[in-house]
């Protein structure tokens, strides 16, 4: 459905200088900067995928959405989408797919919502049967009727998300992009929205591709994830594999009668294996302690058979970890270290 | 053909839409008419004031030069009631990354930013210059035959043209340089000078707004030929109207261009 | 003091430096602006080509040449608006934030406008008026301004700048009535560039109409600094025109207050 083949993006910009008589100096110099929002990324997407794509403020997310959708123009490189180029054939690829950028509308900030709608139906050259076969889905699954005749500009977030998504589908585009769908909403709204994502997805197999900083979208909705960092792409696969490579880091937390003792103990000579394989934290308030390991060098089993053969253990608690620290470990490393 | 008759439909929404908020804000409709009356009517105020001083203007009759005053607020006008969203996107739509939704949206994009915005405080130099005209016909200043009656009204689309022409021109120049509000708004101002018979100017200065910025060919020039029998239509009307074809392609190619490297915002 | 200026002048620098961000249309700016005065220029030179008197409204052709380019000199400097922020400000709702901080709000946009009106100076009107000296010693054969007249103009200068913000300042206000002023803005303008001399000379009014636009603000804004550039004023009508912007500044200074006094209230009733 969608090819990303060899895609760079340059922004060239005049170089600013910093204080009051910098401001002057960049009047008259013409130094120039160079960025790589993105740099040299491929992937493809086939139908109804919905595609987490992640990444650091800046790392290029929004820059790749937009070569898709054919605001911008590629440095280098070219994209397919459904087969058109968005930026040879900008009007027929318009048709093919909806936008939302949750950070700003596409609306009419003056128009109520049924009046944008009247205006995207000629715009979109849809039918009268198809489009009030839309509004009706559409209603069902966003409640558009709660606000349908208000301005947009008198909508409160959630709402004019829920607006911005009916008005991109509403010509039941194939390909979904969703740039931060979820920003800013509260936790209701959030899983409306998902919920509604999800449900187009099933019923239409709308390929959709969304950028989120909401660990949760992606948990809740995607099933393949890339990564980008510094314009580049540095992870592309499911998320179960995600977790399989990255998320071996397991943390057992044991309540136990006396923590500074439990602190101490020499786990590592009772098992055999050094010192570094395994971390313990004490959480004195708790009266818990945290073994935390990799589960390739140490089998959770192991180590609570271990300790509860030299003290008593009241409760205990295994944790996974979560996507939230894969990601932010990624953020932070990159993928160097891991590999 | 199906195109046409699609974007008429479309336009005739985008009108309905104009009419309605026309009605909400009707104090707010008012006031700018009031605002674009008082601004002619100080222009007309200052051709008085000097008349007291002076019998002619180089050749020109107070009664002539208020002709081609209100002659030249027509075209103005016209351009501005249907084309006035060119300066939000000089000003802000660009910079701020706004303009994203024209490229999202399966429509003509200069179509879409003319459709989206009708400027009803254009109909005060509308009015301004209808009046103007009508008095000097009245005082039996301006030549009329079936021709020039013809060629009023072709005269008239020309220099709204050329009106857009300039303004989507420089407005353009924002994918390059981010906000060119500044510029258009300069480039604009000209139009108020090329009210006046253009020989007052210096050479170059006449050069200028005749073929730079042909605001020449939009008032002065073509009005001249409503009032004057030795002047000839075709080195008037007629380079008005090749000048608006032209100008207006060369301005539509560039905001084509432009379109092809804009570059949003947030980067 | 000290303190005073250090809260204000990162607003003026601000507004300095943003005013330099867009490099792009600088240029373009600078020379597209000159094109007005120029043209003002050549028409008044074809009004005075019209008529055999060497003078009209009191003022000689070589004068006028004067007048024209330092209008624009002046008004460049004078006329930086500050009621388009305020809009701004009230439409974005954060004028109330500007209740809470620890300044005064009119001083803050003052100190905004400031930093635009030292840019201003810089890009390019200070080119001009350099020009301006050089075409009337060189040119005109008139000699250089006295330096008399041009300390007294700055004066003048710095007075005009201040009723214009002030005035401005009270116009602003109508935001809080209603947040479309665009009508109202091309009201003002018009009645700006026609009653303070911007337009046409007052002295070219009827003398009855021109004595009364002269008791207006509008005269004081442009018309005054600019004839007393040109020396049309001397001893005692000098202190008596430059007193006149001095009451204009209290006087609308004292209306900004009262103004806004009325609109806070109101605004903190309304907002419980």
């Amino acid at each position: 459905m969608i090819k990303v083949e060899h895609v760079s993006k340059e922004f060239v910009s005049a170089k600013k200088y910093q204080g009051l008589s910098g401001a002057l100096k960049g009047l008259f110099s013409r130094e120039k900067v160079h960025k790589m929002a993105v740099d040299d990324i491929s992937f493809h997407i086939k139908k109804g995928e919905i595609v987490g794509y992640i990444g650091s403020n800046g790392a290029g997310k929004s820059t790749t959405i937009k070569m898709m959708t054919g605001i911008l123009t590629p440095t280098k490189g070219k994209c397919l989408v459904n087969g058109i180029d968005p930026n040879k054939q900008r009007k027929k690829n318009a048709q093919n797919i909806g936008v939302v950028f949750g950070q700003r509308t596409q609306l009419w900030w003056d128009l109520p919502l049924s009046e944008s709608f009247t205006i995207l139906k000629e715009i979109y050259d849809i039918s009268d049967e198809a489009y009030r076969e839309r509004i009706a889905f559409l209603n069902r699954v966003l409640s558009l009727d709660d606000f349908f005749t208000t301005p947009v500009r008198n909508l409160s977030l959630g709402q004019r998300m829920r607006a911005d998504l009916g008005a991109a589908l509403l010509h039941n585009p194939p390909v979904l992009y969703l740039d931060e769908p979820t920003i800013g909403l509260d936790l209701v709204v959030k899983d409306n929205i998902r919920e509604a994502i999800k449900e187009i997805n099933e019923k239409y197999d709308t390929t959709v591709i969304l950028t989120t900083h909401d660990i949760g979208d992606i948990e809740e909705l995607c099933s393949r994830i890339l990564i980008i960092d510094k314009g580049q792409l540095i992870y592309d696969g499911s998320l179960a594999e995600l977790k399989e490579t990255y998320g071996t880091r397991r943390r057992v937390t044991m309540e136990v009668k006396d923590t500074k003792e439990a602190a101490a103990m020499p786990l590592g000579q009772w098992l055999g294996k050094p010192e570094d394989a395994y971390d313990i934290e004490a959480d004195e308030e708790n009266s818990s302690i945290a073994v935390s390991f990799d589960k390739n060098q140490l089998q959770v089993s192991e180590v609570i058979g271990c300790v509860m053969q030299h003290m008593e253990v009241r409760d205990i608690q295994i944790k996974e970890t979560e996507l939230a620290e894969i990601v932010k470990e990624i953020y932070n490393h990159g993928m160097a270290k891991e590999a | 053909m199906r195109t046409v008759k699609r974007y008429l439909r479309l336009y005739r929404v985008f009108l309905a839409q104009f009419f309605k908020s026309l009605v909400q804000s009707k104090a707010d409709f008012f006031l700018g008419l009031v605002g674009f009356f008082l601004t002619q009517a100080t222009g007309i105020a200052f051709l008085y004031l000097v008349f007291r001083q002076i019998p002619m203007l180089q050749g020109w009759t107070l009664d002539q030069l208020i002709f081609i005053y209100g002659f030249a607020q027509i075209p103005r006008g016209i351009d501005h009631l249907f084309t006035d969203n060119i300066w939000i996107v000089a000003y802000r739509l660009v910079v701020s990354g706004q303009f994203d939704r024209y490229m999202l949206r399966p429509m003509n994009i200069f179509l879409q930013v003319i459709f989206e915005r009708l400027q009803p405080d254009a109909l005060g130099e509308l009015i301004v210059g209808i009046i103007l005209v009508v008095a000097s016909l009245t005082k039996g200043i301006v030549l009329v035959d079936a021709v020039r009656i013809v060629l009023f009204f072709v005269s008239i689309l020309a220099g709204a043209l050329i009106y857009t022409a300039v303004k989507l021109f420089f407005a353009s120049l924002s994918f390059w340089i981010k906000r060119s509000g500044p510029v258009l708004q300069t480039a604009y101002e000209l139009a108020n000078f090329a009210k006046y018979p253009t020989e007052i100017y210096a050479r170059f200065v006449r050069f200028i707004i005749t073929y730079v910025i042909p605001f020449a060919f939009v008032a002065y020039l073509p009005a001249s030929y409503f009032v004057k029998k030795e002047v000839n239509p075709v080195s008037t009307i007629g380079v008005e109207c090749l000048i608006a074809v032209v100008f207006f392609a060369i301005a539509y190619l560039v905001f084509h261009r432009g379109t092809k490297r804009y570059e949003s915002a947030g980067n | 003091m000290r303190k005073k200026i250090k809260i204000y002048l990162p607003f003026l620098e601000n507004e300095f430096k943003s005013n330099l961000a867009y490099k792009g249309s600088f240029y373009l700016f600078m020379l597209c602006y000159l094109f007005s005065p120029f043209i003002n220029y050549y028409l008044w030179m074809a009004i005075y080509g019209s008529t055999d008197s060497g003078s009209i409204g009191g003022l000689t052709r070589d004068e006028m040449v004067i007048y024209v380019f330092m209008i624009y000199v002046t008004t460049e400097m004078v006329f930086v608006g500050i009621s388009e922020y305020i809009r701004e400000h009230v439409v974005e709702g954060s004028v109330v934030m500007n209740l809470i901080k620890p300044m005064d709000y009119r001083m803050s946009l003052i100190s905004q406008a400031a930093g635009t009106m030292v840019y201003r100076f810089f890009a390019p009107t200070v080119f001009v008026w350099i020009g301006v000296e050089i075409y009337k010693a060189c040119v005109l054969g008139m000699g250089i301004t006295p330096l008399s007249n041009i300390l007294c103009y700055m004066l003048s200068l710095l007075m005009s700048f201040l009723i214009y913000v002030l005035f401005d300042f009270c116009f602003g206000m109508i935001a809080f009535i209603t947040t479309y002023m665009y009508g109202m803005q091309l009201i003002k303008d018009a009645l700006i560039s026609f009653l303070s001399g911007q337009l046409i000379p007052i002295s070219f009014f009827p003398e009855a109409v021109g004595r009364l636009f002269e008791f207006l603000p509008f005269s004081s804004m442009v018309y005054t600094p600019v004839m007393i550039y040109l020396g049309k004023y001397s001893g005692a009508e000098l202190a008596f025109v430059l007193g006149r912007q001095a009451v204009w500044v209290v006087l609308l200074y004292v209306t900004g207050s009262l103004l806004w006094r009325r609109i806070t209230r109101r605004l903190v009733v309304l907002g419980g």
